[in-house]
């Protein structure tokens, strides 16, 4: 079927539907247009490339106290932590400064079999043990891992918390439009640009959405193409034909009929745009480039290192290590994982083969109220460092791991050094476990942001750390407004029940949207209007006095 | 009405150096309007371009001597969006366009079938026209009047009637006709028909010889050796004295393994046939086949007359064994078939409301020994049971929220997605705020709305004990019910073994366990003090917003402490019924449903205290009047009347104004062009099963497993985006192709829609090759709200559709194309597809 052909005609009709809704930008030169707006979002560098933005959503509310740990508090554990506690390794000094740990599985052991925190060499936090792919890319440097990010007045329901995160307007709930939507719309490049911000999910999420363009989002990319009747190139050619004829009929006004205009009209670019990309399953062919996990074993059976996209049981980590022989515990994420990698390394193609700037995915389930971790088991290998929770903390840390690497050795027209890659997660979970051996809704929660421009660890030449990636617990990154310890500290201190947060995920966002992207100050004001209110606090250390809480306005991470 | 308006004056008469100017007139401002958007001369006429206006059935041109008027009616002749006429070289030189409004009423109708019902189908377009919309909501909102028997199994044998056009073919340079079945069994056929013509009116020659079987078989039907049991018989009949029983020992396939018959002279290919027969339905688990030699016509036919009938899934899913996909389908197949159609949208209403997700009340189920098919229809059969209590509540005139809100409270579908099930409250535990918080904000008050989170930690405390069991059967609605001791193998010597539910008979049921119960006093609902604990002085006022009805009066709720044993179940019944009626609810609830019926632009928390009101928050109020009003309060039919009475609902602007779920989607698809055919069979139809991939696929709508307690949303934008557009017009697509199409597999094979057998049963036979009849019948067909003037532009484009190739380009005249072939069918279904692949059919 000549897909691409049939498309341009698709094309044909977004091309002039477009043109109506910019009657006024449409006679302006591109060249003019993009002058014409501030700052440099969406424009080539000195070296001819774009900087770009992944995010990653991890919606449900991730439990950011198992995830970045605090062990340097002794408020961490029982009686607060008991079924959900991660155990310290007893052999591990977790006061030690230095680099993460790395607990390499090789060809022996099982891919997860270490049970204990991983120290971060910062002298107080450690990562959940599933998240251990995580350290090879703090130790390179480019991992900045921030807790304590929450927002003035936390609301905790999960409706209103993902819309406010999304919205990048906490507490206004008249704000109906994303927080990149606008990055990409105060750029000029949304009215422009047929590509500029793309979901790969179910539906578009809000960060993404707006009334005056339409962003992308692709559910399914391996079917992303229309049928017709007849069902042949020429079928195909000639309903597309009267498709886009029937797209310039005129309709009385209807409250949903601009937005399904602008909808088709992006249905069409992004149609043709994605018809030359291979994002079917034999085109997973992306390997890591070493013997991944110590595996040696692997690599000599399969040539080379892992897959990056575990699509498959024989893609998944280690499992596959012959032409027979296979070893579930080799397996580098969860195999219902699968469609989330396949969504991934969709979302990590369209940055790295089209003009779009922004790409993201979500993962579902962080809703942990019961059963987030397992019943200890005698011979150890199921406890608090296993279950739903580490099930889904595997998807994140192999996920960063494996962009790092697709960025790096599949780079087209990004790199590592130009994208960003973030986690978003709408609240953190209580300080204290329930009865269900779960955690309820709570407030501030970490926030993971990785890329080669990332101000992450650094050593100097006598191994000795210069700067630490942490941010906020602990170390020397937590000097601005510290993690107190004990009973009565941070761990409880919001409300007498929940831990406090000392930064805004506006200004994690915010820094990343100028900093990165390049947005000017006052395009950042528009993009997030908090900015431009002193009492938000937003850009530097300050009080937000809506509920009274300091924080350290923008982390120094990129 | 007409009231904004736009003229023109002539500056120059002098023919051929005619110049316009154009002034600009508003007075009072009614965006519904057509607005004048362009005039040139044409001869001595005017052509005057506009915008169109909502519903218009048709346009006129009026001109007046003054820009103030009088304004006379011209003989203007309309070409889609432009009228031209008046008369140039007399002084009438302003002009106005106003827009015939289609009859209120109809759009009323539409409007009704498209919110209360899943979408009009072409009869009951038909019927709801002429019964009108009073009627139709009179009845909707009594469906315990309407009589229902889609899950009533029909197993009387009966007659029913197949008929199957297509082109003639041959097999062996002859024609003939065959009938076997698809495997040993026994079937009764009568009155076979072959008819020349894409039609059977009755009068035509069979072209069979024998064919109403009242004769032996001897001499007109040959026996292949597979059916040698085979014969006419007298103990049935559809007319006449006999039929033909067919005895199979084998599948067939063709003549030498079926009865068979050649046609003297053969006919020619191509030229269009019509087959027709009577079968009776029978308990056989078998299909009959009857075809021509060749391809061209073709069918077969499931005995047990059942055919995408939700009643054998209804039986399997009662008695246990159904599964998911099962009560999917059944659900599905209730949208696409019910007569009780707002029965149908309220029960999906309230299971998205109080939603659950099936694949954690699976997996509960799976850590507790069953394996997956039996944790499957376990955890199906929890879904069933809430959904049909509700579908009984809503049988019962003076239903209330109460009602629904404990039907929900009840069900281990909910005690397990919201985590009751395991929630402790004894002693020092810390109770699961899970289903507390989702009580206030989701299911009652709304976000933000009355509660804190004081009320939630209060509130889950009294939640404790909440949980399931597995019980004896006839204990099913017993709370206090024991685990059931009735073994499955009382044999097993290992005890663990022997207790396992597994080994269990009964039904997991709600069962309260008062032990764990937290016997605290509790305090709802009221202030917190500076230090951060309960107010238990001071209950909680409603605010101000409210208005003079409800504002300033207290709305705590006190628990007594030590409420030990099964007194403690009582705490649970006291919040929801405390909290079903307080205005929090009513506003919330009443404002979910304008969402659902209206449109998407309702808020909450309105000023309804203030002096500006907006009818959206009027017709909120009036909503919680309503629900306050009643006795007992909260009756659901009481609130759903004000909404369908309002002017809001009514008036044309209400309608198209609401974007399809992708559930309304697939099934809106089948209705729009379902019709049901003289032998009980539908132009369109579907088995359930086959509409599930797509709901899922458009945006992830996976029914009974949202995995957010919020349910899925009723807004445009969570639904519309390149992706699920693509597997919107896809499935459009798949759904009218032919069965054996590349691509049929997105839609289903199940999924049959026969575009020409209904243009046959709705346009006249002399109209069936006029591309402009048949576009216009299915653009008006499609899209009943538009107004039929505003379809000009998809008529036009569907007619040259008809008449091009499928190439695109080239001239192909559909009235060249003989009704009944196959170039015919493929090019109407092209065309009715591309209709369906608009922008315009995702609004409802």
């Amino acid at each position: 079927m000549n897909i691409l052909s049939r498309r341009s005609f698709l094309s044909h009709s977004a091309k002039l539907g477009l043109g109506t809704a910019l009657a006024s930008l449409t006679d302006v030169p591109f060249v003019m247009k993009r002058a014409l707006a501030e700052g440099s979002i969406g424009l080539p560098g000195s070296n001819g490339r774009v900087k770009k933005l992944l995010f990653i959503f991890l919606r449900g509310a991730n439990d950011g106290l198992n995830t970045l740990i605090p062990f340097g508090d002794s408020a961490y554990g029982p009686p607060n932590r008991v079924d959900l506690e991660i155990k310290k390794d007893p052999v591990q000094l977790y006061t030690a400064l230095g680099r993460a740990v790395f607990p390499e599985a090789g060809s022996v052991a099982g891919t997860y079999a270490h049970p204990y925190g991983l120290s971060l060499g910062n002298g107080f936090a450690a990562l959940h043990p599933s998240l251990k792919f995580l350290s090879p890319v703090y130790n390179s440097g480019d991992l900045a891992a921030i807790h304590r990010v929450g927002y003035p007045r936390q609301s905790r329901s999960h409706f209103d918390s993902q819309n406010y995160w999304e919205t990048g307007a906490p507490n206004d709930n008249n704000t109906k439009d994303g927080i990149l939507y606008r990055a990409m719309v105060e750029s000029g490049l949304a009215y422009t640009a047929p590509l500029t911000g793309v979901s790969i999910g179910s539906s578009l999420p809000l960060i993404l959405r707006g009334s005056k363009a339409a962003m992308t989002n692709v559910s399914d990319p391996t079917r992303f193409n229309l049928l017709a009747i007849p069902n042949t190139t020429q079928g195909n050619a000639k309903a597309d034909a009267f498709l886009a004829a029937a797209n310039q009929a005129e309709f009385a006004n209807k409250r949903e009929r601009e937005f399904l205009r602008l909808q088709y009209g992006n249905l069409a670019s992004s149609l043709e745009i994605f018809a030359s990309m291979d994002f079917s399953e034999a085109g997973n062919t992306y390997r890591d480039d070493i013997a991944t996990d110590g595996d040696t074993d692997y690599a000599n059976a399969n040539g080379g290192g892992y897959y990056l996209f575990p699509t498959t049981n024989e893609k998944n980590g280690g499992w596959r290590r012959s032409s027979t022989a296979t070893r579930a515990d080799k397996y580098v994420v969860p195999t219902s994982s699968y469609d989330f990698f396949t969504r991934l390394k969709a979302a990590a193609m369209v940055l790295n083969k089209t003009d779009a700037l922004v790409a993201g995915v979500s993962i579902d389930g962080w809703d942990t109220h019961s059963e987030q971790a397992d019943q200890p088991s005698a011979d150890g290998l199921r406890g608090s460092h296993t279950g739903s929770h580490a099930n889904l903390l595997r998807r994140v840390g192999w996920a960063v791991y494996a962009l790092n690497k697709y960025f790096t050795r599949y780079a087209d027209k990004c790199r590592w050094d130009d994208v960003a890659v973030v986690t978003l997660s709408e609240f953190g979970r209580t300080s204290v476990e329930n009865s269900d051996n779960g955690t309820d809704h709570a407030e501030a929660s970490v926030m993971f942001v990785a890329g080669g421009g990332i101000k992450g660890f650094e050593a100097g030449p006598l191994g000795e750390v210069i700067r630490s990636g942490v941010f906020n617990c602990g170390g020397s990154g937590d000097q601005s407004v510290p993690w107190q310890t004990g009973p009565n500290g941070t761990f409880f201190k919001a409300t007498g029940r929940y831990l406090q947060r000392n930064t805004d995920y506006r200004s994690v966002l915010g820094k990343l949207i100028r900093n990165h992207l390049g947005a000017t100050q006052e395009q950042l004001d528009r993009i997030i209007p908090g900015y431009a209110v002193a009492a938000e606090s937003l850009k530097n250390k300050g009080v937000q006095t809506r509920d009274n809480t300091t924080v350290v306005g923008e982390p120094d991470f990129v | 009405m007409k009231t904004r308006w736009l003229s023109a004056w002539v500056e120059s008469l002098a023919v051929g150096a005619l110049t316009l100017g154009v002034s600009f007139l508003c007075s009072g401002q009614n965006p519904d309007s057509p607005v004048i958007q362009s005039i040139e001369a044409v001869g001595e006429k005017a052509k005057v371009g506009f915008s169109p206006a909502p519903g218009a059935a048709d346009y006129r041109l009026l001109s007046g001597p003054d820009v103030l008027g009088p304004f006379a009616p011209t003989d203007a002749t309309r070409a889609g969006l432009s009228l031209t006429g008046g008369d140039l070289t007399y002084a009438q030189g302003f002009f106005r366009v106003d827009s015939v409004p289609m009859p209120s009423n109809d759009a009323a109708v539409v409007n009704l079938l498209h919110r209360i019902a899943y979408g009009p189908t072409p009869d009951e377009l038909d019927r709801v026209r002429a019964i009108g919309p009073d009627a139709f909501i009179a009845e909707q909102l009594a469906p315990e009047n309407i009589a229902e028997t889609l899950d009533v199994l029909d197993s009387a044998p009966k007659w029913k009637k197949v008929t199957v056009t297509g082109a003639a073919t041959t097999s062996g340079g002859q024609t003939r006709i065959y009938i076997f079945m698809d495997g040993p069994g026994d079937a009764y056929v009568d009155n076979v028909r072959f008819v020349v013509g894409a039609t059977d009116n009755g009068s035509q020659t069979n072209l069979l010889t024998n064919g109403d079987f009242e004769t032996g078989l001897a001499g007109s039907w040959t026996v292949a050796a597979n059916l040698e049991a085979s014969a006419v018989t007298a103990d049935f009949a559809q007319s006449g004295g006999s039929c033909l029983h067919v005895v199979a020992s084998a599948a067939g396939e063709s003549q030498s393994t079926a009865i068979a018959q050649t046609i003297s002279p053969t006919i020619a290919r191509g030229t269009p046939v019509t087959l027709s027969f009577w079968y009776r339905t029978s308990n056989e688990d078998s299909e009959l086949v009857v075809r021509m030699g060749g391809s061209g016509v073709t069918t077969s036919v499931p005995l047990s007359g059942q055919n995408n009938s939700p009643a054998p899934i209804f039986s399997s899913l009662q008695a246990g064994t159904g599964t998911l996909t099962d009560l999917r389908a059944w659900h599905i197949l209730h949208a696409v078939q019910a007569k009780r159609q707002l029965v149908e949208v309220l029960r999906q209403f309230l299971e998205n409301h109080f939603v659950t997700q099936i694949s954690k009340t699976r997996d509960y189920f799976d850590n507790r020994g069953y394996d997956s098919t039996q944790s499957d229809p376990i955890s199906t059969r929890a879904e069933l049971v809430e959904n049909l209590r509700w579908q009984e509540a809503l049988l019962r005139p003076t239903t209330s929220f109460l009602d629904l809100l404990r039907i929900s409270a009840e069900s281990p579908a909910m005690i397990i997605y919201l985590d009751t099930v395991g929630s402790l409250g004894n002693g020092t535990r810390i109770a699961n705020e899970n289903y507390a918080r989702e009580l206030c904000e989701l299911f009652c008050f709304g976000v933000d709305n009355g509660y804190d989170q004081q009320d939630i930690v209060q509130i889950s405390r009294a939640w404790t004990g909440w949980t399931i069991e597995l019980v004896s059967t006839n204990d099913e609605f017993n709370p206090f019910a024991v685990r059931s001791t009735n073994y499955i193998d009382a044999t097993l010597t290992n005890t663990t073994e022997l207790n396992a539910s597994p080994n269990l008979q009964g039904l997991w049921a709600f069962n309260y366990k008062g032990a764990r119960h937290n016997v605290a006093a509790k305090y709802i609902f009221h202030q917190t003090k500076a230090d951060g604990t309960v107010d238990t002085a001071q209950p909680k006022l409603i605010p101000a917003r409210f208005g003079s009805r409800w504002a300033g009066k207290p709305y705590g709720l006190v628990l007594a402490a030590g409420q030990s044993g099964t007194n403690g179940i009582r705490e649970g019944y006291a919040i929801i019924t405390h909290m079903a009626n307080q205005p929090f609810t009513m506003e919330f609830i009443s404002v979910k449903l304008c969402r659902l019926l209206v449109h998407d632009g309702f808020a909450l928390g309105y000023d309804f205290a203030d002096d500006l009101h907006t009818p959206e928050e009027d017709l909120v109020y009036q909503c919680m009047l309503a629900w306050d009003s009643g006795s007992p309060k909260g009756q659901i039919r009481d609130v759903l009347r004000v909404i369908l009475n309002s002017d809001l609902f009514r008036s044309q602007a209400g309608t198209l104004q609401k974007v399809k779920t992708p559930f309304e989607f697939a099934v809106s698809t089948v209705r729009s062009l379902r019709s049901q055919n003289e032998d009980g069979s539908y132009t369109s139809d579907s088995d359930g099963y086959a509409l599930a991939g797509i709901i899922n696929r458009a945006g992830r709508l996976r029914l009974f497993d949202r995995a957010e307690p919020d349910g899925y949303p009723e807004d445009a934008p969570a639904w519309i985006s390149a992706g699920t557009l693509t597997e919107r017009i896809r499935f459009v697509q798949s759904a009218l192709m032919p069965v054996s199409m590349t691509g049929k597999s997105d839609a289903g094979t199940a999924t049959v829609i026969d575009p020409v057998g209904l243009l046959r049963k709705k346009v006249p036979a002399d109209k069936l090759s006029d591309a402009e009849a048949v576009a216009g019948y299915f653009s008006s067909l499609l899209y009943p709200a538009e107004g039929s003037a505003n379809l000009d532009g998809f008529r036009t484009l569907a007619a040259q559709f008809l008449n091009t190739a499928d190439d695109g380009v080239s001239a192909s005249p559909f009235s060249g194309l003989a009704v009944g072939t196959s170039a015919y069918d493929l090019r109407v279904r092209g065309m009715v597809a591309f209709l369906m692949s608009t922008q315009r059919f995702h609004e409802q």
